[in-house]
């Protein structure tokens, strides 16, 4: 309509300006035809103007066609909208914070003086763990994490509180670097960093606790490269003042040499075997080529029990492979899958003691003398998922003493585990404990239910997975 | 002279191979519109092959040396890849694709989500902070995902903008008369109440005129309870709901039983393509997803 006005409007004064083109003087002509135009101008931006008011006037009136309903639930999504906006506005300073306890119920046949366990023997409640989780990114070069926990002596049954993990992990590094620092755990084999309540069963394995000294923990430095490669190949190297959380920490005085620190490292890769099947692999190793630095005092004499004969660690060597065999079918993988997990640990400690010392005699038959033990002890289980909530598994242990390999133990674990959700799962496993007559100790079996909980932030790890 | 002009030739593609821009995208339904946006400029890999949940993607380290090269991860967002994404992101040691880099494509930027909870306590199940976010089974809405692919495209290849805004508008246009293709097909089934195992459906519901009525899982991520099975038939016949919805990746047994004991019609429907087999593309699988709804209707 506007168009059409402005086009008959402009017809109009070009013809009336071409019929008097010829009639009077040019330049009056010009002048006329300037003032027409200017009047016509104005009338156009009048008109526009109009048009204008009559548009912004008639809005209420197609607002007015939207039912109150239509209104309501627009309002209703506005409102979920700011709150999810307040919410991350919230959390954007603010660490994920999560909250993890573990707690196993027990029964054991016998008593601590024969199985050699911190635990008391008979019917036990053992709060195992009351962590604390918090992580956040630092800034954008590096993430930060704290793992507190607090657990119940085994002595004492008075509650400890320490810092398990607390560690700054760069995020941007070129050449695939990663880098690690503070306390954590160091990267060996495949459970060894994996705190107690995330296993897949109620306790660590024996060859972890005998040669690793519990979850590996380290005060240090540890760097992560990522191969350059089409296929996945990591290798990991660290350095730490000790490695194991039940082992000793740092030299409080004295002086210590480079010596005396502990080295470890990690070599894995990953095959898809088919979309279904995965394989992956790793070696690893550890040594501390000092170690008589270890707890302040000048090597361990913890063997007196078994051999009656004072050693002292001169060195530690560890060595360690581990092999893990996964079917995670694509299309239900949170329902079903199943796991064989399996790794070889050889330790290879260096000590000062007296090799022909026999077990429980207290009687010193050689010479006392520096010399290396070679000791063995694996770990292999399997997990089957045939649920969201449930999967059942056998865990079979076997290790030898580091430091008399002729001191052997076994141990078959089969477990069920029932997940009522994603942060509230309970474990029931039956172990039976198996020793040979060096070892001093007696057979015994244990029932374990074991009841972790989660709340807060819960991440999944890319260890875990 | 042979010899030379092969190798000129390999150098060529080789040169070629490297000017792509490397893609990986979380779900395949994302892979889809990479491709048809970026066309021959861009390689593009999706972590899931699509027959898998779309929050349980499984954690492969063979994913690593791929994102680890990558120019752009392109993701759903709204958490829909909290269990399996920040760990890879983690893992693939590439600053180029972190969270707030150009790398960093988040589909969602531009929806309005549904169903944000107001609270996040776990009592709700596993709950998305952030709201919905299945928002691509709307295919409108997967014009917004489309958008800022293309928008992403352009900031890391600014020389091939031409081409880009080529391939988007003929893909959106293709997308369009399809649309209303499918209005009109669900057109008869306006109102019709139907149940899913997950709360898939909420956006596709939405644009389709369907009703959503319920779970079949108790809340997000919680396995039904005999109780709740219970009452979800009992409510179902009240409420004459027609059609119950089971998403590939979750057992057939329960949405079985209850479209037994209710008498709706069990239907099995991808939600992303290549959840069931001839959906190998986002239009191939909202043609599976149309045609199989208004025949679950028919019967």
């Amino acid at each position: 309509m506007n168009r059409r006005l402005c086009l008959v409007v402009l017809v109009a004064a070009f013809a009336g300006t071409m019929r008097g083109w010829a009639e009077i003087d040019p330049l009056d002509a010009l002048k006329q035809q300037l003032q027409q135009m200017q009047q016509q101008m104005q009338l156009l931006q009048q008109k526009v103007q109009a048009l204008e008011a009559a548009k912004t006037n008639s809005l209420p009136a197609v607002a007015g066609t939207v039912s109150p309903a239509q209104l309501k639930e627009v309002d209703e999504k506005v409102d979920k909208v700011v709150e999810a906006q307040k919410k991350t506005l919230m959390s954007e300073f603010n660490p994920a914070i999560g909250f993890v306890g573990e707690t196993v119920f027990s029964y054991r046949s016998r008593g601590s003086e024969a199985t050699g366990s911190d635990r008391p023997g008979g019917w036990d409640i053992n709060q195992r763990s009351v962590e604390l989780n918090v992580t956040a990114s630092v800034d954008p070069f590096a993430k930060g994490y704290v793992v507190a926990n607090a657990s119940a002596d085994a002595a004492t049954g008075e509650a400890k509180f320490g810092i398990e993990e607390a560690a700054l992990q760069t995020t941007s590094l070129p050449w695939n670097l990663e880098l690690k620092a503070g306390r954590f755990f160091g990267e060996f084999g495949k459970l060894g960093y994996i705190h107690d309540h995330e296993l897949p069963f109620v306790n660590r394995p024996l060859a972890l606790a005998q040669y690793i000294g519990g979850e590996s923990r380290s005060d240090g430095l540890q760097v992560n490269w990522l191969l350059p490669v089409e296929h996945y190949v990591s290798l990991t190297l660290g350095v730490g003042d000790s490695f194991g959380g039940d082992g000793p920490q740092s030299n409080p005085g004295g002086f210590r040499g480079i010596d005396g620190f502990n080295f470890w490292g990690r070599l894995s890769t990953y095959f898809d075997l088919t979309p279904d099947w995965q394989a992956e692999t790793g070696v690893s190793g550890l040594i501390n080529p000092k170690t008589h630095d270890r707890g302040g005092v000048d090597g361990l004499n913890s063997n007196q029990i078994n051999t009656g004969v004072p050693l002292t660690e001169n060195e530690r060597r560890l060595a360690g492979a581990d092999f893990q065999l996964r079917y995670v079918p694509l299309r239900n993988n949170q329902f079903n899958s199943f796991t064989w997990g399996t790794e070889l640990l050889y330790s290879d400690n260096r000590y000062t003691f007296d090799p022909n010392g026999v077990t429980g005699s207290g009687v010193v038959t050689g010479p006392v003398y520096s010399g290396d033990v070679g000791s063995l002890g694996l770990y292999s289980y399997m997990t089957y998922k045939f649920s969201r909530q449930l999967s059942a598994g056998f865990l079979f242990d076997y290790v030898q003493n580091a430091q008399n390999e002729h001191d052997l133990t076994y141990a078959y674990s089969p477990y069920i585990t029932w997940a009522l959700s994603h942060w509230n799962q309970l474990r029931l496993q039956y172990t039976h404990t198996d020793h040979n007559d060096m070892s001093g100790l007696k057979p015994d079996d244990a029932v374990y239910l074991q009841w972790d909980w989660i709340i807060g932030a819960h991440s999944h790890g890319w260890q875990q997975r | 002279m042979k010899l030379f002009r092969l190798l000129l030739m390999a150098v060529l593609m080789a040169a070629t191979a490297q000017a792509k821009v490397r893609v990986v995208t979380t779900l395949t339904d994302l892979a889809d519109f990479t491709r048809e946006v970026g066309g021959e400029l861009v390689e593009v890999r999706s972590l899931a092959t699509g027959v898998e949940d779309t929050h349980g993607v499984p954690m492969k380290p063979s994913f690593v040396p791929v994102m680890n090269r990558a120019d752009l991860i392109v993701l759903v967002g709204f958490d829909c890849e909290h269990a399996f994404l920040p760990a890879l992101l983690e893992a693939s040691k590439n600053p180029r694709i972190q969270k707030g880099n150009v790398g960093y494509v988040d589909c969602s930027q531009g929806i309005t989500p549904d169903d944000v909870p107001k609270s996040t306590d776990h009592s709700e199940g596993d709950v998305h902070p952030y709201g919905n976010p299945h928002y691509v089974l709307d295919p409108v809405l997967a014009k917004t995902a489309i958008q800022n692919i293309y928008k992403a495209l352009i900031a890391v290849a600014p020389d091939h903008q031409a081409e880009f805004t080529h391939n988007r508008d003929a893909y959106l246009a293709k997308l369009d008369a399809k649309i209303t293709e499918w209005q009109a097909a669900v057109a008869p089934l306006k109102g019709t109440k139907f149940v899913s195992y997950h709360e898939h459906w909420v956006y596709f519901a939405e644009r389709f005129g369907l009703k959503y009525f319920a779970t079949i899982e108790l809340k997000p991520g919680i396995d039904p309870t005999a109780r709740h099975i219970e009452e979800l038939v009992r409510s179902m016949k009240d409420e004459h709901v027609a059609l119950v919805v089971r998403e590939p990746q979750f057992p057939e047994k329960v949405p079985r039983l209850i479209a037994e004991q209710t008498g709706a019609t069990l239907v099995k429907l991808p939600i992303m393509p290549g959840g069931v087999p001839g959906t190998d593309t986002y239009i191939a699988m909202m043609n599976y997803i149309i045609r199989t709804v208004v025949a679950a209707h028919k019967t």
